[in-house]
């Protein structure tokens, strides 16, 4: 009896380690539950009519994973494929719980890593979620570690960000009030040199009036000496017209320089227009009518020698008919090409490649391969593509000690806002030949302008006649200074303008991505964002060969720097590009992430130890 | 026509919108008109009443009828001193109604060489199932006295050779004609001759700068074919145009060029057009009052007009009156009259008829019915995962992913480019642990490189195409400078096919199947984008006699070859450009490189269902279409898309079973309306809506926006309709492909009639051996009546012993129209109870809830049972 006990007692231990072990493994749910989230199991549990989500019925406890979809929505099948539009849970502990589609559950393919979704013994899968557990955690860990630096470094753009903007913002508003104020002496400026102006018209008149009286006069007595003072006084005044066409004409040139918009637009005309794939090789666009003319003649020919037979029809000739349809037929040139030519030729209207470039390259593969062939060597490139955040990991985690780097790009970050605004400024502020070189953050230059405008508008007597020459000179060169002044002021205004109009995200952390250029940045328009500011969209490019018209999408990704980590083109001519930048270390996902990995160790069984 | 609206199908065809007036590109001057086609011009210029052949010396020879047709002395005309040598007419009769005419040289009488007949066309079973003439009656008809030969064809029809002048036609016993040749006595047949020393004849063609030597001189046929009882004519593809074959000539046609067969690879084709396009089926059916058929194995360039009612006004011949007729006029450059007449009388018996005597559809592998990727390419093994991975995230089924020429090494196919592929066995096999598979394209041209292992071979063996000089023909396609294989020589198939090996193929697996492309073939430096008439086969025979077969003979190595790579054990997948009658047996087509426009979604359809009515069952258009990109309003269409191809798995069971219905019957599975209703003549021109098996109406929405037939229909779903009284067999569980769907339980779905009585079938087996060859299959008929649906067996006993079993259910039965209030389904024989509850139709949509449902009555598919709804 002993004995027996004993094989009892270590039964019962061996049955308890199996159960403790099942339980630790994955510990199912009860069948009933099978695939319902645990934060859900509340809902099946309420009461014995279940709702469907949808609410479109109501189901009871038994129809719950009975093998046979009464919700359309799925509510009643979460563990069983019988609801198309299913879900199925699995914890998979000791790594990420995941949802399934519930067509993936007894489908003989092993989905979760703890094998709950195939529990009909066709196929056995092992629990393999503390591996690929330990995997994840680990990629998930450096990922943290990114963001933890990129979310500094994002609070620092977005710091800067907000300092450039206001900076930006202040500037436009200050230049905006110098514009007003500049403008009103402009005006004066110019009222008074209109006013100037009029009377120098007017004293012009009565002068040559005077003249003509005098001149009458003076043919009445001797008139030789006069005459020469007349002439030299005429000269001047011609002068003095060509030097105000000029200033105005100087004031058109400097406001159409002044809207780098339109100069963007231009660039890209220009761009779009030197890209256009020539078609002629295709032949689908311009039929090459020049070629047509050299073509006829022969083809009349050929049709006649094609439809004569000896014989048979000898003889008998092309109606004109006939020659007229050939002769309206839009034709490719294949008269005169080599076999080989003509081979080419008619490939190409599939691949819409220039013939010889396609072959050339065809060729070139050819040997590539043919060289490469055995030592099965890969391009370098085996980023990893997917869609979880996960991707540039290896790229960030080779950056993120790399300070040099670090350090040269927060640099850059620094000038740049600057740097883009302030050059355009000085190379216009150097073309002028105004002497006063003030930065125009200082406003000195204005009121020393507004001082010295109101002292000559003082000093001018405008009742005085006949008017001062030196005064009206002055009024003059202090109308031209002051109005190019202007015209430089609203051309800055514009471009702050343009630039604090664009979209720089809700922080502005994308502020530091302005007129920058990663890798080769392409003539494409600049769209918008998608996808919450993780995807910015260039569209409308130029029309591609059998496909869409071009098109960028870039995926942006949470990184330490900003690069281009990838490029691909999915579909023909739409392309994708990956741009790591810190912009995306969001503070909240890395709280999202740390909570992702306290729920991983959570789920961490004992016997495993991790560390 | 008795429909019961089911619901609206998304079944979405197509996200095509007009993109850009492609249409201009096609090149037309490239290819030749009839009137630049000398035999063609020739033909069409005659008038009714030429022909001037009498036959002479009636006899039974071989169980055969046979004639000599004679020219008429006191007919002068000047063109036919070219048939001044007698012919020899053979008069054939088969079980089934099916009588055979050939019409060739006299073999005795020493001709240049022997015409070209084409080989590997005509099923073996045919020729067993011949009937041997004994003795043939004579009749005279009293009010011409012209007398004639008569011969018992079965089931109440006869063939009858009238003798002066000739004409031979099947006509149903002592009354109404079906089918007739030469009743308008355009019949015409130049001889070969040869090209005499220091002779002023020059018989060569020239087009575009290519010559045509032309050693044989003319050498074409033609004749013309009346269909009786007919009102329009169907068939003969490959044509993108309609359904009914409008008229080409005659009273009130503008567009004058005949129906051309001559497989060519045209770029960019315009739909709406007369032109031939790949493949050539020299097969035509007539449907009006009875449906007759007409087939002509003739592989060279055929040009066929169907004449336009009161075309022969003024020729003074008249033929009987009191029944409707379509006449056809029929025109080959070489070869001889091997001609094939179908007398129905239903449009399924022709089909049947036809598919006897050039083989009935094989049987495809269960995946190939499921939804194919396919895209010119897929760049390299991350984008092939890439692809696959994207199905699995959106929850978008799919059996097959496509490789086309650029996973090779500069386009030599069996070679793998190891910088894109480097591990194209892994590939295959992590898709097939999905249960899904892949096709690598394999084309007709071979690239001249001397490092080329198919090319050395070939040239060693001397098993290339030569030319009129007979040194290996080279052309030019996508691989460069290129040569192409003798297949018309089963010696040369027979090596091709072993080159399909696991052994031989590297990089293969056998998941891996093949697609055919530019087989008709394509020569992008020959005359028409094609290979010279002139080039030369084994046997002397000429490019020109065997051209549009050649595609069918490439299609058809393929297959073996994958045949063999499987012991015989695997049905061959092969997908192929080109065809010609018999490709049915070897393996599917599609329509070539359409555009992504709503005219070639709209003319896809008659395009599909003509080649259904000439025995290829298997086929498709590329959806998306080859040229042009449609538009995209991504998301929703991805919805769409998704729907689409979900109610297609769905519906697998009732299409694989419609495929076993071909490969037994010949019918197709797309069916025009016409072949269901054959009375019903509103339906007889109608090609926007078709069958698919018995029991589903679809109509096509082919505009955007448009709504049709006053139902709620857009662009985004194709309204489809189950007839009443019929029972669908669906399986409603969504997978990722149909590997997974083996074990899921059934759905049934019956449309009662008014008399509350319903039929349907489910055809099941292993889904990819023969074995089903040896009976082991699984084969129910449902009936319901009297409130009583019944499951029957229609397999036969099992032929060697080979049984298929399958231990699926039905876990639900959706009853449509039935009258009275139903409580609860008994199970006989159990004695068991099933509920009933009001269900929705369709568990993806929700819609409707006027159906009733038994839940889960969990029947074996396979068992004899019975359930009553009380």
């Amino acid at each position: 009896m002993k004995k027996l006990s004993v094989v009892l007692i270590s039964l019962v231990i061996c049955l308890l380690i199996a159960a403790s072990t099942v339980r630790s493994a994955s510990s199912p749910p009860k069948f009933q539950f099978l695939g319902i989230a645990p934060e859900d199991e509340k809902y099946y549990e309420s009461s014995e009519f279940i709702k469907c989500k949808d609410g479109s019925k109501k189901f009871t406890k038994a129809q719950l994973n009975d093998n046979f979809c009464d919700c359309v929505d799925g509510t009643d099948e979460p563990g069983t494929s019988a609801c198309p539009n299913g879900r199925f849970y699995c914890r998979n502990k000791g790594h990420v719980p995941q949802v399934l589609f519930s067509s993936r559950v007894n489908d003989g393919i092993c989905d979760c890593c703890d094998g709950s979704d195939e529990y009909d013994n066709k196929v056995t899968c092992p629990n393999t979620c503390w591996e690929a557990g330990k995997a994840a955690r680990d990629k998930l860990k450096r990922k943290i570690a990114t963001y933890q630096e990129g979310v500094t470094i994002r609070k620092q753009e977005v710091e800067r960000a907000k300092a450039v903007t206001a900076k930006d913002e202040a500037e436009l508003s200050k230049l905006q009030s110098e514009e007003k104020t500049l403008k009103g002496l402009v005006q004066q400026l110019k009222e008074r040199k209109e006013q100037i102006e009029k009377a120098e018209e007017k004293e012009r008149l009565r002068k040559e009036k005077e003249e003509k009286e005098k001149r009458e006069a003076e043919e009445k007595r001797k008139a030789e000496l006069e005459a020469k003072q007349e002439n030299g006084e005429g000269v001047t005044k011609a002068d003095d017209e060509y030097k105000t066409i000029e200033s105005k004409d100087d004031d058109k040139i400097g406001s159409l320089e002044g809207s780098p918009s339109d100069q963007d637009t231009m660039e890209d005309h220009d761009a779009l227009a030197a890209e256009h794939i020539p078609s002629d090789a295709s032949g689908n666009e311009q039929p090459s009518s020049l070629h047509d003319v050299e073509v006829h003649p022969a083809k009349e020919i050929e049709e006649s020698a094609a439809i004569s037979e000896s014989g048979l029809d000898v003889g008998s000739k092309v109606s004109p008919e006939e020659l007229v349809n050939t002769g309206n037929d839009v034709s490719e040139t294949t008269e005169g090409l080599s076999k080989e030519e003509l081979g080419r030729l008619v490939a190409s209207r599939w691949t819409g490649e220039d013939t010889r470039k396609q072959t050339e390259k065809v060729d070139e593969k050819d040997n590539d391969l043919e060289d490469n062939e055995g030592t099965e060597e890969m391009p370098d490139d085996t980023h990893d593509h997917e869609d979880d955040g996960y991707a540039s990991e290896t790229d960030d985690e080779h950056h993120r000690y790399d300070d040099d780097i670090v350090e040269d790009v927060e640099e850059n970050y620094k000038e740049d806002p600057l740097d883009s605004s302030s050059s355009y400024k000085y190379e216009s502020d150097t073309e002028s030949d105004s002497s006063d070189e003030s930065s125009p953050s200082s406003s000195s230059w204005l009121e020393k302008i507004q001082q010295k405008v109101r002292n000559i508008l003082q000093a001018v007597n405008l009742f005085q006649t006949p008017v001062n020459q030196s005064d009206a000179a002055r009024i003059r060169k202090e109308y031209d200074d002051s109005s190019a002044k202007l015209s430089k002021i609203q051309g800055r205004i514009s471009s702050l303008t343009q630039k604090l109009k664009h979209d720089f995200g809700p922080d502005k952390e994308f502020y530091s991505l302005y007129d920058q250029c990663y890798e080769s940045k392409q003539n494409k328009r600049w769209d918008k964002f998608e996808d919450s500011y993780r995807v910015m969209v260039f569209s409308n490019g130029d029309k591609c060969w059998n496909g869409p018209d071009r098109s960028l999408k870039v995926k942006l990704r949470c990184g330490l720097e900003n690069e281009v980590t990838d490029v691909d083109e999915p579909s023909r001519c739409e392309y994708v590009a990956l741009l790591s930048t810190p912009a995306l270390c969001h503070e909240e996902k890395l709280k999202e992430l740390q909570h992702k990995l306290d729920l991983m160790n959570k789920e961490q069984p004992q016997s495993h130890d991790e560390l | 026509m008795k429909t019961q609206m089911m619901r609206n199908l998304t079944l979405l065809l197509l996200l095509a919108f007009v993109l850009c007036s492609s249409v201009l590109s096609w090149k037309k001057e490239e290819f030749r008109t009839c009137n630049q086609t000398p035999f063609c011009k020739r033909a069409r210029a005659r008038k009714p009443g030429y022909s001037s052949l009498s036959a002479r010396e009636i006899r039974i020879e071989n169980g055969d009828l046979k004639a000599n047709l004679i020219p008429t002395q006191n007919h002068e005309n000047p063109e036919d001193q070219h048939a001044s040598k007698p012919l020899i007419l053979t008069l054939s009769v088969y079980q089934d109604g099916i009588v055979r005419l050939k019409i060739d040289e006299d073999p005795n009488l020493d001709p240049p060489k022997k015409r070209f007949e084409v080989p590997y066309v005509i099923v073996e079973e045919f020729d067993q199932t011949k009937l041997w003439l004994q003795t043939h009656s004579t009749e005279v008809d009293p009010s011409s006295s012209s007398s004639s030969s008569v011969v018992y064809l079965s089931d109440g029809y006869e063939a009858v050779l009238r003798h002066d002048p000739f004409e031979v036609y099947v006509r149903e016993k002592g009354g109404k004609s079906v089918i007739s040749l030469n009743s308008h006595g355009l019949f015409d047949f130049e001889q070969l001759k040869v090209k005499k020393q220091n002779g002023d004849e020059n018989w060569e063609e020239r087009f575009r700068g290519h010559t045509d030597t032309r050693p044989f001189g003319p050498q074409s046929i033609s004749f013309d074919v009346s269909f009786y009882g007919a009102d329009f004519v169907y068939g003969i593809p490959e044509h993108a145009t309609s359904l009914a074959l409008k008229p080409t000539r005659g009273p009130g046609v503008e567009e004058s060029e005949p129906y051309r067969l001559f497989s060519l690879d045209v770029f960019e084709y315009l739909h709406e057009s007369p032109f031939g396009l790949y493949g050539s089926i020299p097969f035509m059916i007539s449907h009006g009052e009875r449906t007759s058929g007409f087939f002509w194995l003739n592989a060279a360039e055929m040009q066929i007009d169907v004449l336009a009612s009161g075309w022969d006004a003024e020729s003074g011949i008249s033929l009987p009156s009191s029944q409707s007729r379509v006449d056809t006029f029929w025109m080959s450059e070489a070869g001889v009259v091997d001609t094939f007449f179908f007398v129905g009388p239903g449009p399924k018996d022709v089909v049947r008829q036809y598919t006897g005597v050039t083989g009935r559809p094989a049987m495809p592998q269960l995946f190939a019915t499921g939804y194919h990727q396919c895209r010119w390419n897929y760049r390299d093994e991350e984008d092939v995962e890439d692809v696959d991975s994207k199905f699995d995230e959106h929850d978008i089924p799919y059996d097959v992913l496509w490789l086309d020429i650029d996973h090779t090494i500069g386009r030599k196919y069996f070679t793998w480019d190891r910088a894109l592929f480097p591990h194209p066995e892994e590939m295959q096999r992590k898709l097939f642990a999905k249960g899904r598979h892949m096709v690598a394209i394999v084309d007709a041209h071979i690239k001249r490189d001397d490092s080329y292992f198919v090319h050395k071979e070939a040239t060693q063996k001397g098993y290339y195409v030569k030319d009129a000089n007979g040194n290996d023909f080279e052309g030019w396609c996508w691989p460069g400078s290129s040569s192409y294989l003798d297949v018309l020589n089963p010696e040369i198939r027979s090596w091709f096919a072993e080159k399909f090996s696991i052994e031989n193929y590297v990089g293969s697996t056998p998941s891996l199947y093949i697609w055919n492309d530019m087989n008709e073939p394509s020569v992008f430096n020959g005359p028409e984008i094609t290979m010279p008439r002139d080039a030369l086969h084994q046997g002397g025979v000429e490019h020109r006699e065997v051209h549009n077969a050649y595609g069918y003979y490439f299609h058809m190595a393929t297959s073996d070859g994958l045949l063999k790579r499987g012991d015989e054990k695997d049905r061959p997948f092969v997908l192929s450009r080109a065809f010609f009658a018999g490709s049915q047996r070897v393996g599917a087509v599609w329509t070539g490189d359409n555009t992504a426009e709503w005219e070639h979604l709209r003319v896809s359809v008659p395009m599909i269902l003509t080649l259904g009515l000439t025995g290829i069952s298997f086929s498709g258009a590329d959806i998306g279409g080859f040229f042009g990109s449609p538009e995209t309003k991504l998301k929703r269409n991805t919805e769409l898309i998704r729907d689409a191809i979900h109610m297609r798995y769905t519906l697998l069971p009732y299409f694989y079973t419609l495929f076993r219905e071909a490969n037994t019957s010949g019918v197709p599975v797309a069916r025009p309306l016409w072949m269901e209703f054959p009375s019903d003549k509103a339906t007889f021109s109608n090609d926007e809506a078709f069958m698919v098996g018995n029991s589903l109406l679809v109509q096509g929405i082919y505009t955007e926006g448009s709504t049709t037939h006053k139902l709620e229909a857009t662009e985004e779903t194709v309204p489809a309709f189950q007839r009443s009284g019929t029972i669908i067999p669906r399986k409603d569980r969504f997978r990722r492909s149909s590997t997974q769907m083996v074990n899921d339980p059934y759905t049934l779905v019956i449309a009662l009639n008014s008399s509350q009585k319903a039929e349907g079938e489910v055809y099941i087996d292993d889904g990819k051996s023969f074995a089903f060859t040896q009976g082991a299959y699984i084969h129910r008929r449902f009936v319901y009546a009297d409130g009583k649906l019944t499951s029957l067996n229609v397999a036969p006993a099992a032929l060697g012993g080979a049984q298929f079993s399958s231990e699926c259910v039905i876990e639900r039965i959706i009853v449509l129209g039935h009258s009275g209030v139903p409580k609860r389904a008994l199970i006989e024989p159990e004695e068991k109870t099933a509920e009933i509850e009001l269900g929705p139709l369709d568990l993806k949509l929700g819609l409707g809830s006027d159906f009733i449902t038994i839940r889960k009555p969990n029947l074996p598919v396979a068992g004899d049972w019975t359930i009553k709804i009380v």
